[in-house]
């Protein structure tokens, strides 16, 4: 084979389809909700939505989001170790990402299907980058 | 924490999941915008420290006016909720001032983005001087293209309202508009990240 290390992929492709599988399990709509075509529209529709936040509490959370963005421009200028900065980093950043998804898009409060099918896409997406960075050799740093 | 209930959503729809078809349908497309802008992050980090020839990012990136440029799309999340709360609440007057806040920030990351690639163009960078170019202009310029088209979205959507085309029963155009313009954040957030914080040692 001219490339032997490309074999190193198979086991990301492998945790990929994994992924794929249990978001695609969360998919499926429990047997007695599909139990009738309409029952699921009935039983949808007597479910009350959810409340949406105040504006003032979108206002609370747009200023954590400004706070994070200052700390993390703060931990770029702190001579740190790459092992701790990158981390830190990172959780940051999904720290805004989920306050954004969950209270900004809603999806915190809408109905969980949304949720699945948003997750599927984003991990779909975790597992297509971390196949292409094993398997091309690429890193972080 | 006190919260509300939207008023144009008391009520659910019928249809087989009893949500509206337009949204699934538009957390479908951003479902799929992830592995889309994922791809890209993925080919830039790939592609970001193999240059031949620079220049290379150390040399050109201005992290304090980025951060800037961050935030003002952050802060127009912020705007955007706000601008659905409005409708929401039957509040037209506020909604059109949240959507042209909304816009007008947009519009200054763009603007901020603008002066950005003129920057690294009189560096030398160019979409064809090494990968690291190709990577960032291509992954930085599909970003840019969502903000343009999200700032035409919003502006026809403060003309809609001007007109009297959009109403509080329309609150749900703007949510979706809303969750299309979020999404634009958090790909944002993420590139922020990846690509000008996080730099090869």
């Amino acid at each position: 084979m001219e490339n032997p290390e490309l074999l190193l992929g198979i086991p990301f492709v492998l945790l990929g389809l994994l992924g794929l599988l249990i978001a695609a399990s969360l998919f499926a709509v429990p047997a007695e909700e599909t139990a009738g075509g309409g029952a699921v529209g009935a039983h949808a529709m007597a479910r009350p939505h959810d409340a949406h936040p105040t504006p003032s509490e979108y206002v609370v959370i747009g200023l954590i989001l400004a706070m994070i963005t200052a700390v993390e421009v703060a931990l770029y200028y702190i001579d740190m170790e790459q092992g701790v900065l990158i981390p830190t980093l990172l959780i940051l950043s999904a720290a805004k990402f989920a306050f954004v998804v969950l209270w900004f898009m809603h999806l915190k409060f809408d109905s969980p299907l949304l949720s699945r099918l948003f997750a599927t896409g984003f991990f779909g997406a975790i597992v297509l980058f971390t196949v292409v960075m094993a398997t091309l050799g690429a890193n972080l740093v | 924490m006190a919260m509300h209930a939207p008023a144009a959503e008391s009520h659910s729809l019928e249809t087989n999941t009893g949500l509206d078809n337009r949204k699934l349908l538009m957390w479908l497309f951003l479902a799929s915008e992830c592995l889309f802008f994922g791809s890209f992050i993925a080919a830039f980090l790939l592609y970001r420290d193999r240059n031949v020839v620079g220049p290379y990012p150390e040399d050109l990136y201005d992290i304090p006016f980025t951060s800037v440029s961050s935030f003002v799309l952050l802060m127009s999340s912020l705007t955007m909720v706000l601008a659905l709360s409005a409708i929401q609440r039957g509040n037209m007057q506020a909604m059109r001032v949240w959507l042209v806040a909304t816009a007008l920030l947009g519009l200054s990351f763009l603007a901020g983005q603008a002066f950005e690639f003129t920057e690294f163009w009189n560096e030398g960078l160019s979409l064809d001087q090494n990968l690291f170019g190709t990577t960032f202009f291509v992954l930085t310029g599909f970003h840019g293209a969502h903000v343009s088209v999200g700032v035409l979205i919003l502006l026809s959507l403060v003309d809609a309202s001007w007109r009297g085309k959009l109403t509080p029963d329309h609150s749900l155009t703007v949510e979706l508009a809303g969750l299309y313009w979020h999404f634009v954040d958090i790909v944002w957030i993420v590139i922020f990240t990846l690509i000008y914080l996080i730099q090869p040692v």
